[in-house]
């Protein structure tokens, strides 16, 4: 075992401790800060929330892998397990609570057992016409899942290898191989949301708005392409007294600047942009212009990243990627482009419980110093005295942002060396031939959102995955990633998913650049809500209310 | 005058027919297709194939074609591949949006382009047309988008207020329903109304010229008279042909105003299909778009022979 190595397996030292202490605990003050500032209030029933919003390509949540399904589905379904939502919660904690299952048992690594809770009632819309959820729909449901052809995140659950009804209110799955991820996976929101079978049965699949009838908190009255979908409160909701709102307009505004002048209209009750946020770049105007607004700072959970062809020359060489994250000054990035964020690594600072600082990470914490004069070393190292030449490619159908970011990196990778031409791809070619690791040289932008760590981590490094767009295979990190899904004790857990990111900083297969800061904002009137980087917008909107 | 339009509609039914072609095979050619689209990140390999042969894209691309061309003679765009709603429908609800747009928009500009056109011919080098010319060059070289974002932005920094940026449907509102179109129409119709106005003053000043009007001056007739009836009427035809460009460029304009000012017209429908590689949507669109032209240019042709009875083909 070598230096570095002996280095990966260390025990946190006490510095370490001390600062994700404080780390927690400046979380934790956020939490009580957030708490108390709504805690007191007591909610009230009525009004239509208005808010920014997405248009779904179609509404089948085993067909699609992207948001816009997802966050408008979140509405309308429930699924087992979810992330606790409300005024309490802090941006970038996913905690786990019961929804449709009361409670769950880890009967043995290999068994898993959720009860459901009685009386929920499907929305009363033919053809379930408010009958009562039972095991067999969940059932249905995850058969569907992992059958259904061209279901994109199949691989949430590859670990699950049959759902089985114990009762009328019972549910077992049993596993091919130990998964402790699973509830993770089962509280996603994605594509995890249950569905009937007759609904599935009547229209072949779910693609029509008018097969989203679920046990959400919300029933979808109407559906506009690309203007707006109109959700009202479903009566027989199981969660007591929620939604408090009698219903939302979840708005297309595919215009940020049109959506920003929506809301500084008073026209949108929460920020007219992604995650209901106010763009950085709009936000010291905002911040002044309407200072009684609530704003709320996060980070990201997806990180921004450069991804290469490690299988072939020169990428294949640990010296040659150690040189490009060396050529990259992420914090110049972030501060000309996106003006808040952090430096990440493999795992998202967004998601501040599994993910590690930047002078954490070890010996590979060095690799991010900005550093040219070392790249170019680096990559004479390799062979390379006058570095190369290369593609990097990336889209212009994420926003400008990336397009900005994507120059000024080209720029810095010139300073040492590296000669990349930028290949700017249109958002659909972008999506089915870069994302998908066929490209030549390098290519950037964000990718793999999520709330847990396993799923980026799994997806990237795995060398079946069709997510390892850097084309990765390392034995001894798919090890590490195959240990870690059977750890049940969660710190010896985390220890190994801040061992693999410090690896993963050492080799350096994705050049992780940075996770970008956002800002939630909502107006005074709207009460118990806080913002979080997840899909689950219908939960947050039924937690809230409005005083007007 | 029937013959003449008779064959101008036998060569609009050939330029459709090999339009056709480009909107069914031009889709195709972009890099990715919408079975990658649609499984996004996580391709199996297996789930391509198989959903390529649900979707019907395994067979070959002819095959496609003459099975969508059969369709579309019988009155069928068939459905679209991710929301497997018919396109027809779809259509049904978006062109009227559109053509409202462009409609209006196209009245703005010709209510602005010809009086101004007309008052700079007739007042040469008076400070009218110095006006009127340098609003036309502003009008033409500020971008609608760039307008159209201040008009939405500017009232909301300064007043907290916003022009109308949802779209209300007429039965819901009719008053709401035709204000949501006056401001982008206004301004779609503005970079229009510019080039008309310059090409109305130009070919007005030519016609003003010639002998048969000097003669009309000669005799005492009114300048209303001279301008209006004798001139304006044979200085119109490049002005109309221009018009035909323009209607392409104004349904092609819509997709920006569309998406800034949220009307849930075409241009968003297409451009939405493009990203997504809806190769139905794509060609359901495209044809129509082309039609309407080709529809426009035939109509552009009858005026010629209405205003010119000399013109004969």
């Amino acid at each position: 075992m070598d230096a570095s190595q002996s280095k990966l397996t260390r025990k946190l030292s006490r510095r370490d401790l001390l600062r994700t202490g404080l780390a927690a605990g400046a979380m934790l003050s956020t939490e009580s800060a957030l708490a108390s500032r709504h805690a007191w209030a007591q909610p009230k029933r009525g009004g239509v929330l208005r808010v920014w919003g997405y248009d779904p390509p179609h509404f089948d949540p085993h067909l699609i892998l992207g948001g816009k399904t997802h966050n408008t589905l979140s509405f309308v379904y429930s699924r087992l397990l979810r992330h606790k939502v409300g005024a309490e919660v802090a941006p970038g904690s996913f905690i786990i609570e019961p929804d449709l299952a009361e409670r769950w048992d880890e009967v043995d690594e290999l068994t898993y057992v959720f009860h459901l809770r009685r009386g929920v009632r499907w929305h009363n819309k033919p053809p379930v016409n408010g009958r009562e959820l039972v095991a067999d729909d969940v059932k249905f449901t995850y058969e569907r899942f992992l059958t259904e052809k061209g279901n994109p995140v199949r691989y949430m659950l590859d670990a699950v290898d049959r759902v089985e009804v114990v009762d009328r209110y019972t549910v077992r799955f049993r596993l091919k191989e130990p998964f402790v991820w699973l509830p993770n996976m089962l509280a996603n929101p994605m594509s995890t949301w249950i569905v009937a079978r007759e609904v599935v049965e009547k229209y072949s699949d779910l693609r029509k708005a008018e097969t989203a009838i679920g046990t959400g908190p919300f029933i979808l009255e109407r559906y506009e392409p690309n203007v707006k979908t109109v959700f009202r409160r479903n009566p027989d909701y199981f969660r007591s007294g929620q939604p408090w709102v009698d219903g939302v307009e979840w708005v297309v505004m595919d215009d940020a600047v049109s959506a920003l002048a929506a809301y500084r209209a008073g026209k949108l009750d929460c920020g007219g942009w992604h995650w209901w946020s106010v763009r950085q770049q709009d936000l010291a105007a905002m911040k002044k212009s309407h200072p009684h607004l609530g704003y709320q700072d996060f980070l990201s959970t997806v990180t921004n990243r450069i991804w290469m062809r490690t299988d072939k020359p020169p990428f294949n060489d640990v010296r040659v990627r150690r040189a490009i994250s060396h050529a990259v000054d992420r914090q110049a990035v972030i501060d000309a482009v996106y003006l808040r964020g952090e430096p990440s690594p493999a795992v998202s600072r967004g998601l501040p419980e599994w993910s590690l600082r930047i002078d954490q990470l070890g010996p590979g914490a060095r690799y991010y110093r900005h550093d040219p004069k070392e790249a170019r070393r680096l990559l004479a190292d390799a062979g390379f005295p006058q570095g190369f030449k290369t593609q990097l490619s990336g889209t212009s159908g994420l926003g400008a942002d990336l397009v900005d970011a994507l120059q000024f990196v080209q720029r810095q990778l010139k300073e040492a060396g590296i000669e990349a031409e930028l290949r700017i791809q249109e958002y659909g070619a972008y999506m089915s031939t870069t994302t998908q690791g066929k490209f030549e040289g390098m290519a950037m932008g964000p990718f793999a959102i999520s709330w847990e760590p396993h799923s980026p981590l799994y997806g990237m490094y795995l060398p079946d995955q069709p997510r390892n767009s850097s084309h990765v295979n390392d034995p001894r990190l798919t090890g590490m990633l195959k240990e870690q899904m059977r750890i049940k004790q969660l710190e010896a857990r985390r220890k190994l998913i801040f061992d693999i990111q410090r690896y993963a900083a050492e080799q350096q297969y994705y050049v992780d650049l940075y996770s970008v800061g956002i800002t939630g904002s909502w107006q005074p009137y709207v009460k118990n809500y806080a913002p979080n980087p997840t899909f689950d917008y219908g939960g947050r909107a039924a937690a809230l209310w409005l005083e007007r | 005058m029937r013959t003449y339009v008779l064959k101008r509609l036998l060569i609009a039914i050939t330029s459709l027919a090999i339009a056709s072609l480009a909107v069914f095979s031009l889709p195709r050619l972009i890099p990715g297709d919408v079975v990658q689209l649609m499984l996004e990140e996580r391709a199996y390999g297996k789930d391509l194939d198989d959903l390529r042969a649900k979707l019907g894209l395994d067979r070959p691309i002819y095959v496609q074609y003459f099975e969508w061309a059969g369709r579309v003679v019988r009155g069928e765009l068939g459905e679209s591949l991710w929301t497997k709603r018919p396109v027809l429908e779809e259509l049904g609800r978006r062109l009227p949006v559109s053509l409202k747009l462009g409609l209006l928009a196209l009245l703005f500009s010709m209510s602005i382009a010809l009086p101004i056109g007309i008052l700079a011919a007739v007042r040469q080098d008076s400070l009218a047309d110095y006006v009127a010319r340098s609003l036309a060059i502003v009008g033409l070289s500020v971008p609608g988008f760039w307008i159209a974002t201040l008009v939405i932005f500017l009232p909301s920094l300064w007043w907290n207020w916003s022009p109308p940026i949802q779209f209300t449907e007429f039965g819901v509102d009719p008053w709401a329903h035709v204000a949501q179109f006056i401001i982008p129409a206004f301004i779609l119709g503005i970079a229009s109304s510019a080039a008309i106005m310059r090409l109305t003053r130009a070919q007005l000043l030519e016609v003003l010229r010639q002998d048969y009007v000097r003669t009309a001056w000669a005799k005492g007739v009114r300048e209303r008279v001279v301008v209006l009836k004798h001139s304006l009427k044979n200085s119109l035809i490049p002005v109309i042909t221009v018009l035909g460009i323009q209607v392409a460029q104004i349904l092609g304009g819509t997709v920006i105003f569309e998406t800034i000012f949220g009307l849930p017209g075409m241009g968003r429908f297409l451009f939405d299909a493009i990203n997504q590689r809806d190769y139905p949507v794509i060609q359901g669109v495209n044809l129509v778009i082309v039609s309407v032209v080709i529809l426009m240019n035939l109509a552009v042709d009858a005026c010629y022979a209405i205003l010119d009875p000399r013109i004969r083909y």
